[in-house]
């Protein structure tokens, strides 16, 4: 067996937890330039603990960027699909960031803050590029593009117990899901968003990296009569693909747009503003597209994983982008992308090539396990 | 004498165990499955098949990773572990006992041990 180890360890950074998630013994890896954990005790342990009661993470490795100025929201408005006039004050939008042929830069997720100020949480690994299009795209507005990712850190609590923890140190929970306030966690100062990635409600906290450690103990410390355990990024997988939440890098590329990537939900018909890639977004909308994301869930107890091969009626139909164990269901899951034809619908049946053989697997609604928070607008 | 004084390791993290009956048992290290996390899926040969040192034999699955097993040395198998197949999570209570892999048999050249370790030294390598 071969056990390989990731990346070059002396390029990789660091969050202000680092020394907490060592002293915890978790097992740390490379991920997107950064040295985080992988898991403190079991994935599939932490995977329980968050959707039957509450799990701490580090997401400190994801970019924060504030947009201000006068030309703020016309500056927005040309870089997502997604209408920005809509979003009202401390309220949230999961948005996309389409280059000019509709393929994917990143995905993200926009807060407005004020009057003329927002602030975008996007992918650790996609920082850079978001940057570079940010400000290729502010030509002649009146914009400041600000990354602020080294100053914060960012602590998701997430679980159905997630709530009444946040209550108890002292923050105000009435907050409704997609929205952000400033608010008080144990006395430190925080923006609590309630946002997530796992299909559980619950929070997350941008606070001044001087605070983090500080605020994470304390979380812990208050989370204990609530089971709560720390999460690292082996379970924050899995609980995303449960979800069916996109990942970067995984189901969402450069090539694939929003449309083929299930995402026209998120899509206003009615944007007026002319927007990065919205001729092909729009054209897709309207007539269809080749390509599209499906659930599967396999058959056997094979695992299909990322860049295997699927098959239908004994032709390549298509590729995995993400694949895993769901513990809830205790099925191995998956998302593909396949050929949009309309034998390949919930229900039918397909293959995925695994090691040379063929497995089968079936269709399935996504998400694979009913989420308890509603992304809306 | 307990389990690890008396096995081969590889450096590839399999085990070899001499059942002194004319038999070998091969598993994986708790090393290996310690790095490994939960083990959730395992893919076995059949019985009779033939391998030589160095081949994949079998396919372990963690959360995380598909990881292939290497033969330690030439042989063919006699017999697998049907139970771990069954419920793979038993690598992560024990991979001695209960969670070995596969018996094989072998007449294979005296030299195919010579990159062996025992666990001490196996240990040692990992340090």
């Amino acid at each position: 067996m071969t056990i390989t180890i990731k990346g070059d360890l002396l390029m990789t950074k660091e969050t202000y937890l680092h020394e907490k998630h060592i002293q915890l013994g978790a097992k740390m890896v490379d991920f997107a330039g950064w040295h985080m954990p992988v898991q403190y005790t079991s994935i599939i342990e932490e995977h329980k603990t968050v959707r039957e009661a509450v799990g701490l993470f580090d997401v400190s490795h994801m970019g924060e960027v504030f947009i201000s100025g006068k030309d703020a929201l016309n500056f927005l408005n040309k870089i997502v699909p997604q209408d920005i006039s809509k979003l009202n004050y401390e309220k949230a939008v999961y948005c996309q960031l389409p280059n000019l042929k509709g393929g994917l830069i990143d995905d993200l997720i926009i807060y407005k803050l004020g009057i003329q100020t927002y602030l975008i949480i996007c992918n650790a690994s996609r920082i850079d590029e978001d940057l570079n299009w940010m400000v290729r795209n502010k030509r002649g507005l009146d914009v400041k593009i600000d990354n602020q990712s080294h100053n914060y850190s960012l602590l998701a609590i997430q679980g159905p117990k997630a709530e009444a923890l946040m209550q108890k140190t002292g923050l105000d929970t009435k907050q409704s899901s997609f929205t952000i306030k400033t608010g008080d966690v144990c006395g430190i100062k925080v923006l609590a968003s309630r946002t997530g990635y796992t299909g559980e409600d619950g929070f997350e906290l941008l606070v001044e990296n001087e605070f983090s450690e500080e605020l994470w103990d304390k979380i812990l410390e208050q989370g204990q009569e609530f089971g709560i355990k720390p999460i690292g990024l082996g379970a924050r997988d899995t609980l995303r693909l449960e979800a069916a939440l996109h990942l970067y890098g995984n189901d969402l590329d450069e090539d694939t747009t929003p449309v083929e990537a299930g995402l026209s939900w998120s899509i206003p018909k009615d944007k007026k503003e002319d927007y990065n890639g919205k001729d092909v977004i729009m054209h897709q909308l309207e007539h269809g597209v080749d390509k599209k994301l499906i659930g599967l869930k396999m058959l056997d107890k094979s695992i299909a994983r990322h860049e295997y091969d699927v098959y239908y009626n004994g032709e390549k139909a298509g590729t995995i982008t993400s694949g895993g164990v769901s513990p809830v269901l205790g099925a191995n899951i998956a998302l593909a992308y396949v050929k949009n034809i309309k034998e390949i619908c919930t229900g039918a049946i397909i293959q995925v090539m695994i090691r040379e053989k063929l497995h089968n697997a079936v269709v399935v609604k996504r998400p694979f396990i009913q989420k308890r928070n509603r992304i809306t607008m | 004498m307990s389990i690890t004084e008396k096995i081969l390791c590889s450096k590839s993290h399999e085990y070899l165990l001499d059942n002194e009956n004319g038999t070998y048992t091969i598993g994986l290290t708790d090393y290996a499955i310690e790095q490994l996390g939960d083990i959730v899926f395992l893919e076995l040969p059949e019985a009779g098949t033939e391998f030589k040192k160095g081949e994949v034999f079998a396919t372990i699955e963690s959360v995380k990773a598909a990881s292939e097993i290497y033969m330690p040395i030439s042989g063919k198998i006699t017999e697998i572990n049907e139970a771990v197949v069954e419920t793979p999570e038993i690598l992560n209570e024990d991979v001695y006992e209960k969670g070995w892999l596969v018996k094989i048999e072998t007449n294979c050249d005296a030299v195919e041990f010579g990159d062996l370790m025992e666990y001490e030294d196996y240990k040692e390598e990992l340090a």
